[in-house]
């Protein structure tokens, strides 16, 4: 059963289907949405474009849940999909690398290429310690992701399941498809 | 410059400490543990490659890490002593 | 419903069938060595490598495809030990009933040095649909992205996908390859050694990095009475650090127990804990504690990076299926590389073999992202 839904793209932000907010020129949307949402966490400024889209979604998601947040619970997966992994993490890494004149592998960049670090994010955020993972796809499709949250319910302890498409192949490429599920 | 100044600017930049500017960071101020910034391990990795980049220092273990970043003082003392840059 | 593992292969510098690598195993080999600049990069490395000459002539030899396609090593890899492993068993790779899982960290990534690197090869989606399709199988494949416990997450996908009932067959690859990429990744964060690496001791420095491909075949076989299956497993992910694991082991002590809970076993069942032993002060230090947080140590605890390395998105299966084989033959295999322990709880390591006459084990493993996962693999009538 889909409790909630929210949709982010660089042009807008909806929540179950409604528009909330759009996107202005010239300015960063989801350093916007971080500050319109008053979601005080210093580390998100640290974290790729992946993981910020990931998390601000995340954080609009579960602030419509409402309740009581930030307290550890193994009940409620994360399970989030997209197609490219984290090719945007990737790229700025690669540059980090790339000419052997000015080789500095960044450790900052590094952790951040692999797409399974926006589960951790929104984990350690919400101190969520039941199943998390990172499924690839070769494309989005409503059948394979239900099929796979329908396997994540079979965790004897799993009630509810964070999950959607999250994808960001840039700065300015992305979209995060998050809906909050109830075993049923 | 100075090199504290010069530190702290780069230190904002490398650790996306976006919310911050040179003059929100004492030259005393812990930079680890909750008191202090708030840094943790990749930080400190991070700050080894800001030291070698810029100034050519080497730093082989991290361990050390937590002395020398302990405050932008301490940075600065250990810069100015070992840069080869 | 019984499902268990019905064919098997692995594809690493040690051999490049299961029965190769095992026999390396047990003479106490290995292909790590130090490079003192590999790929021109600026520091020794310690690291195991599949040999490119015999893996493009096994390839050559044993994977029918077009000749037009340039083929990268890590596809080269995948679809050899897929090829090898269905050539194992009776099972119709193109019917609908079967499902491809592959578990990948970096998939093609080394396409990111190219001069116009072909963007969407990279992702190892792209490499699930290729093998898929090679196989002419119908069905989208899984590609389980979860950092290095990926190996584990994809066998309890497939699991789960076979208890669904959605598929009666799941053949589950699990690859990483080098690249100056991983390497210097894993070298910024300094979490290498350039030594051999000493899982569990005192003196240990950092973990070593390989690469290997390993298939494993599980089918519904409600008629077997034998054969490998797993009993439970779960992953949990600790909440602490997306790099560091959490100092208390709280993800691997939860996913310990909750598949102790649901395979219904208790500590004198179990061969042995096959465990991630990355050699990394703090992996070491954490398992130690969330396995005595678990109440098991007092079983054999065994790594198996001190033979292949950190093998990353191979190590789940890779390990899972050489701890198998081992039992088979009464054996818990040693930890290569272990000395004197060095973590603070006390754990059953050995250097050396280890007989039991048991034939259950559990594995461990952990990653960046804060996940960890175990499952419970038995054999029954094993003798």
């Amino acid at each position: 059963m889909v409790k909630h839904t929210v949709k982010l793209t660089p042009n807008y932000l909806e929540v179950n289907g409604k528009r909330v907010a759009e996107a202005v020129a010239g300015e960063s949307f989801l350093t916007k949405l971080y500050r319109l949402y008053n979601m005080e966490y210093p580390k998100f400024f640290k974290m790729d474009v992946l993981c910020k889209v990931g998390f601000v979604a995340s954080e609009v998601l579960l602030g419509t849940e409402g309740g009581e947040r930030f307290v550890p619970r193994s009940d409620r997966a994360v399970l989030l999909f997209n197609r490219h992994s984290s090719l945007h993490a990737d790229n700025t890494f690669q540059r980090t690398i790339a000419n052997p004149d000015e080789f500095y592998p960044s450790p900052s960049v590094f952790v951040y290429t692999l797409p399974n670090i926006v589960t951790g994010e929104i984990a350690i955020r919400n101190k969520y310690q039941g199943e998390s993972s990172f499924i690839l796809l070769p494309e989005k499709s409503e059948e394979a992701m239900d099929q796979a949250v329908a396997r994540a319910f079979m965790d004897r302890e799993t009630t509810s399941v964070l999950t959607g498409w999250v994808e960001a192949v840039s700065e300015t490429e992305y979209e995060a498809l998050l809906d909050l599920r109830l075993k049923t | 410059m100075e090199l504290t100044e010069e530190l702290k600017t780069k230190m904002i930049e490398a650790l996306n400490l976006e919310e911050m500017t040179p003059a929100d960071i004492d030259d005393n101020a812990p930079l680890f543990g909750d008191e202090g910034l708030g840094l943790d391990s990749i930080d400190v990795l991070e700050l080894i490659v800001l030291l070698e980049r810029n100034y050519g220092i080497k730093i082989a273990d991290p361990k050390q890490g937590k002395e020398i970043f302990a405050s932008v003082r301490t940075m600065a003392d250990y810069v100015a002593a070992n840069r080869t840059k | 419903m019984i499902i268990r593992k019905i064919a098997e292969n692995i594809v690493s510098p040690l051999g490049f069938t299961t029965e190769e690598n095992f026999a390396s195993v047990m003479a106490g080999h290995t292909a790590l060595r130090r490079y003192d600049s590999l790929w021109d990069l600026p520091f020794p490395c310690f690291v195991s490598l599949i040999p490119d000459e015999r893996l493009d002539a096994e390839f050559e030899t044993q994977v029918p495809c077009s000749t037009s396609t340039v083929y990268t090593k890590f596809e080269k890899c995948v679809l050899l030990s897929a090829t090898k492993a269905l050539k194992q068993c009776e099972l119709d790779a193109a019917s609908d009933r079967v499902v491809f899982i592959l578990s990948s960290t970096k998939g093609n990534v080394t396409l990111l040095s190219d001069e116009n690197p072909d963007i969407e090869r990279v992702t190892p989606a792209h490499t699930a649909q290729l093998v898929a399709r090679h196989f002419h199988n119908p069905n989208t494949p899984i590609t389980v992205s979860n950092a290095c416990i990926s190996g584990l997450c994809a066998q309890i996908e497939a699991y789960r996908c076979l208890m669904s009932g959605q598929y009666d067959a799941a053949v589950v690859i699990g690859a990483d390859v080098l690249s100056p990429f991983i390497v210097a990744g894993f070298q910024s964060l300094k979490a290498l050694s350039d030594e051999q690496c000493r899982p569990f001791s005192a003196n240990r420095k950092g973990l070593n990095l390989g690469e290997a491909a390993a298939t494993v075949v599980y089918s519904v076989d409600d008629d077997a009475a034998d054969g490998w299956r797993m009993l439970a497993g779960a992953v949990r992910n600790d909440a602490n650090h997306i790099s560091g694991p959490s100092r208390t082991g709280e993800g691997s002590y939860q996913a310990l127990t909750a598949v102790i809970r649901d395979s219904g076993l208790s500590t004198n069942d179990l061969a042995c804990l096959n465990v991630h032993g990355t050699s990394t002060m703090y992996n070491d230090e954490m398992e130690s504690i969330a396995i005595n947080r678990a109440a098991l140590n007092a079983v054999p605890v065994n790594a198996m990076k001190g033979y292949y390395g950190h093998t990353l998105g191979a190590a789940g299966i890779l390990e899972t299926l050489l701890t198998m084989r081992a039992l088979e033959d009464g054996i818990v295999p040693g930890t290569r590389g272990f000395d004197e322990l060095g973590v603070s709880m006390p754990v059953k390591v050995s250097s050396q073999s280890v007989d039991t006459d048991k034939h259950t084990f559990v594995k461990l493993l952990s990653g960046f992202g804060g996940c960890n996962a175990a499952a419970a693999f038995t054999n029954p009538n094993l003798k």
